[in-house]
């Protein structure tokens, strides 16, 4: 139980505080890369190099306006105003995945307001077509010499196997926590969920695998917890700020599994065997299923996907907790709100906004849903 | 005899009813300052006065609607949500479909016949239609909002206001007044945007009659007829339905001081 | 983006090349109209698609976004958008294109008595979506394939980064979708693809982006002989029918009518002197159109030309795919980086010889307006001409305000004045 807390406080603490990390980062000599949403971070490992999540944070911008209009998502429009105003100093470099028409806005923003590296590159969206995968190889090679330029040094193909398998270990990892979380909801609340989350994008993979295996196996110590309260899987890309999820934990809601962005999406998907490293890397993009980011051809992918988390995880609902201006997600709101409730499910949506710490509606729906 | 305190804290008014254990309404008052101020406490102090209470005769207190966190010495805190689904159906049994246009929140809910919530949508944020777009566009017009559903009722034709934006819609207002078109009239399109954008919601929820609409917004009486041009259906509105949220927090409150004996 | 109609003026007879563009487009809706009664394969598009592939399979294929812009012309969005944001629950942050398309896909889906736009769109049996314009499209049509319960052929059109021209590995890309589409395509129809014929259509379709740039490009004589705002209306057949020989015919009839206004000296700006010279940056504001031309032109403004009316203009060596595919990984302007694309709105303003440049914040359209903050810049040094914004939309009625409208437009006109005053 002491473990589980001191644990618990670390993460809690790396969570807060990411500038702190990447100061101490530096501090050690290491580089440290940005890395916005999909990125193949094996590269940067392979390299030496750190890669640590980019979700942007509270704040109301101030200059990030100059070059984004007010109707830019949430997420990308405090990234930028963390970019322009020295959040992200010390970062040699920035991976941005162009996966929508914000990020092709971004791209430009950055360059003219960020005095950080900028390493844009495209995911294939056809991705049945035969030739998705040879260019996705090509396009990842380019982002592994640009990598390599700014660490000094090349990688071999055996340097990113073992790269992928570190990241393939993390994600198992990370998995497992997330199966052991359900049986100790107690411990594991809204907040505390989401804090070992976030802290993990700002972790070194073989710390992860380190520290969050030490969590897991301290709860696995602990007797099973009976949660008697209702159950929810939240999809998304983001589920904050804290005060909001607090209100979950005060109407005796747990979250027994995410499909947001900034936490399991990220570690769904495994490097699969393949012919070359490359190779393997490129494929893991193919294989992505149920994002909004990623075109299926089953268009009912991601609603499938949530129906059958809450039907293996035994939850109440689905809350979609929706990133003010993100147009990818609003286009998936409206089926995936239905087929959820079609399956006999609770589904509702709740505005996330970085730019207002006021979560008063949101708290107002997720009281009614816990009161009926 | 035993008593349960309501109180609906919202961000524009404030509203407290106080019930008996034979669940008969034993006083009620209404401050048209919300959160954050005075208003609260005016509330309760009225309320007490009328029913010839004392605060420590109140079994339990229920709060609801948006300041419901502020009060002090409230026992717990529902939704407004719960609460209008709770109060409409204890006014007017038979409703399923309630609509509540808050100072900052347009509200539809789908209720069982209990009067418990099945389902609910809500506004984006975006004042569009609330009762804030309201305050708004009679401030431009210079005259009180509580005018606005007699002004209505005198136009002869209605002066669409396209945009949904607030600051839009208030300088589209400007230059409709500047081109002499009639007050009573630019009222009705007031009106006419406000019931698109809710029956755009209620659309969402899903129509299933009767349907009920709820808060102080519903005693516009122009704004409920043009509402109903526009969903189509009528709406049923009590006289006291500004109460309807702290009536139902009121009985939540009774439930507990039940509980609690 | 990639729309036309009837921009509202006044009872002028129109010059034949509009007769023609009319009866082109009417003929087009006539096809699409035959084959839905018949059962045969017809096809939504989005704007900037290979379309010369079912030009070849002689399969028709009609365009949400350029039926969406007359549909919004004629102030008939409202009901559709409506559908969609009430009834089915999307956000109005979303492109009004889509809301309005859902909507009546929607409609047609579930409604069989349905009221029609003036311009119906038949129902579709498949779709084409090409990203080159944007992401979104692509969420809309997943949309539309959910709710119509049909496929989506994709031509994915990679984002260019970069200033240069797309790189070997995206153009090979680019061939393997327009290859594996036509395979998969013939499996569909049931038809055998005709590769002779396809070459033959890439050869109309080179030819008429020729012809249609040389038409743009006759706007730079003092005064313009278009007003800037028939070009809106001339894309629709590059938008619709680039691949046809009938669109070769109402280019060549346009080129006759330019040459005729440059050698009388005339305009079909009309009587009004062309006092200024504007670059409309965006999407025209489709349910104001109206509104703005009178407006612009009591101020003397006439839009000269327009960014993104050069969009549809596509050239490639036909028979190379690669080429080709890379064409449509070029041409619009939301597939370029802001530098590319602002560097080269600053040389169309300066070769046209603009005064200032206007530019539509389309609540609808995030990337061109990203364009437009981090761009601004660009041209105004490069050109040293005022560049002033309004908001608006390209389809949604709701978000577009007269008052701010013409108080931009004085202001704009208050600095092109001044700079004039003072060379």
């Amino acid at each position: 139980m002491a473990d589980v807390k001191a644990l618990l406080a670390e993460f809690d603490e790396i969570s807060k505080n990411p500038r702190k990390m990447l100061d101490s980062y530096l501090a050690a000599g290491e580089k440290v890369i940005g890395s916005f949403y999909y990125t193949p971070q094996p590269l940067i490992t392979a390299l030496g190099m750190i890669p640590m999540g980019l979700w942007g944070g509270q704040v109301n911008p101030q200059v990030a306006g100059k070059y984004a209009p007010i109707f830019t998502c949430s997420i990308l429009r405090s990234s930028l105003e963390f970019g322009m105003t020295g959040a992200y100093e010390g970062l040699s470099a920035v991976l941005m995945p162009i996966l929508c028409d914000t990020f092709r806005g971004t791209c430009a923003a950055w360059r003219a307001g960020v005095n950080i590296k900028l390493i844009p590159f495209v995911h294939p969206q056809n991705r049945k077509d035969p030739g998705a995968l040879d260019y996705l190889i090509e396009e990842y090679k380019y982002v592994k010499t640009e990598l390599e330029n700014v660490a000094g040094k090349t990688c071999t193909d055996a340097d990113i196997h073992a790269a992928i398998d570190l990241h393939n270990k993390k994600n198992k990892v990370i998995r497992d926590f997330c199966a052991a979380a359900n049986h100790h909801l107690d411990l594991i609340t809204a907040v505390t969920r989401h804090h070992v989350m976030k802290a993990l994008t700002f972790m070194k993979p073989e710390d992860i695998i380190e520290k969050l295996s030490q969590l897991t196996a301290a709860l696995n110590e602990l007797p099973d917890y009976e949660w008697t309260g209702k159950k929810v899987i939240l999809t998304g890309i983001t589920a904050e700020p804290d005060d909001m999820l607090a209100g979950f934990t005060a109407n005796n809601i747990a979250v027994v599994g995410d499909d947001l962005m900034q936490e399991s999406r990220l570690y769904r998907t495994d490097y699969p065997a393949a012919n070359s490293a490359m190779e393997s890397l490129a494929l893991q993009w193919l294989n992505i299923k149920g994002c909004s980011m990623a075109h299926d051809d089953n268009s009912r992918a991601r609603g499938e996907h949530l129906v059958s988390m809450v039907e293996e995880n035994g939850a109440d609902a689905v809350v979609l907790c929706m990133m003010r201006f993100c147009d990818t997600e609003e286009y998936d709101q409206p089926y995936i709100i239905k087929m959820v409730q079609d399956a006999g499910y609770m589904a509702f949506s709740i505005d996330i906004d970085q730019s207002t710490s006021d979560s008063g509606q949101a708290l107002t729906k997720i009281q009614a849903f816990a009161e009926n | 005899m035993k008593y349960a305190l309501g109180i609906d804290i919202g961000s524009t008014a404030t509203k407290a009813v106080i019930m008996t254990s034979e669940g008969k309404i034993a006083a009620s008052a209404v401050v048209s300052i919300g959160t954050g101020t005075a208003g609260p406490k005016k509330a309760l102090m009225e309320v007490l006065d009328k029913a010839g209470l004392d605060r420590d005769q109140i079994t339990w207190t229920t709060a609801t609607g948006y300041g419901r966190f502020s009060l002090e010495g409230a026992d717990d805190q529902k939704s407004e949500l719960s609460c209008h689904a709770k109060g409409v159906s204890y006014l007017m049994p038979g409703t399923h479909t309630i609509i509540d246009i808050g100072g900052q929140d347009i509200k539809v809910m789908s209720i069982n016949d209990r009067g418990g919530l099945v389902n609910f949508v809500m506004n984006d944020k975006c004042a569009a239609g609330t009762g804030r777009f309201l305050d708004t566009m009679a401030r431009v017009l210079n005259v009180e909002v509580t005018d606005l559903s007699d002004l209505s009722e005198k136009a002869d034709e209605v002066a669409e206001i396209s945009s949904t934006c607030t600051v839009f819609a208030e300088s589209e207002v400007i230059s409709k007044l500047s081109t002499n078109i009639k007050i009573e009239n630019i009222v009705a399109g007031i009106h006419q945007s406000v019931a698109k954008r809710v029956t755009s919601l209620l659309k969402r929820c899903g129509i299933k009659e009767t349907i009920a609409m709820s808060g102080g917004v519903a005693l516009n009486k122009g704004l409920v007829k043009a509402l109903e041009n526009e969903a189509g259906c009528k709406i049923h509105v009590h006289e006291e339905c500004q109460l309807a949220g702290a009536l139902g927090a009121a009985l939540y409150a009774m439930e507990n001081t039940k509980k609690a004996s | 983006m990639g729309e036309t109609t009837e921009v509202k003026k006044k009872k002028r007879p129109l010059p034949k090349s509009r007769v023609m563009l009319n009866a082109l487009v009417d003929s087009i809706y006539q096809d699409a109209y035959e084959a839905e009664r018949k059962g045969e394969p017809v096809g939504w598009s989005t704007s900037i698609f290979p379309q010369e592939i079912c030009t070849t399979f002689g399969v028709p294929v009609l365009f949400p976004e350029n039926n969406a812009a007359g549909v919004a012309a004629r102030h008939d969005s409202g009901r559709f958008i409506q559908t969609s944001e009430g009834e089915l629950g999307y956000s109005n942050d979303i492109c009004s294109y889509a809301r309005l398309s859902i909507g009546m896909a929607h409609d047609i889906a579930t409604d069989p008595n349905y009221e029609p736009p003036a311009q119906r769109m038949p129902r579709p049996t498949f779709l084409l979506c090409a990203t080159n314009s944007c992401f979104q499209l692509l969420k809309w049509y997943e949309c539309l394939s959910r709710d119509l319960n049909i496929p989506i052929f994709m031509q994915d059109c990679l984002f260019n980064c970069f200033e240069d021209a797309p790189a070997d590995h995206r153009n090979k890309y680019g061939k393997s979708q327009i290859l594996h589409n036509i395979k998969r395509m013939e499996e569909l129809f049931g038809k055998k693809f005709d590769w002779d014929k396809f070459e033959e259509i890439q050869k109309i379709s080179n030819l008429n982006s020729r012809l249609y740039d040389e038409c743009v490009l006759m706007n730079d004589k003092t005064p313009s002989p278009l007003n800037g705002f028939d070009l809106f209306n001339y894309m629709a057949p590059m938008v619709i029918a680039r691949g046809r020989k009938e669109t070769t015919e109402v280019l060549l009839q346009l080129k006759r009518e330019i040459q005729e206004h440059i050698d009388n000296n005339t305009s079909t700006f009309g009587s009004t002197k062309e006092e200024y010279r504007v670059d409309w940056e965006g999407i025209a504001c489709w349910p104001n159109l109206g509104y703005n031309l009178k407006t612009m032109k009591k101020y003397g403004i006439n839009c000269v030309t327009n960014g993104y009316v050069g969009a549809w203009s596509l050239h490639y060596n036909p028979g190379d795919l690669e080429q080709m595919a890379s064409q449509y990984m070029l041409s619009s302007t939301n597939v370029l980086s802001t530098n590319s694309m602002m560097g080269k709105r600053a040389d169309v303003a300066n070769h046209f010889g603009c005064d200032g440049m206007l530019c539509h914040i389309n609540r609808s359209c995030k990337y061109m307006t990203y364009h437009m903050f981090v761009g601004r810049q660009i041209v105004e040094d490069k050109c040293n001409i005022p560049v002033v914004t309004f908001d608006g939309d390209q389809a949604d009625p709701t978000i577009f305000n007269e008052a701010q409208f013409e108080t931009r437009v004085q202001g704009l006109v208050d600095i092109m004045k001044q700079n004039k005053e003072d060379k």
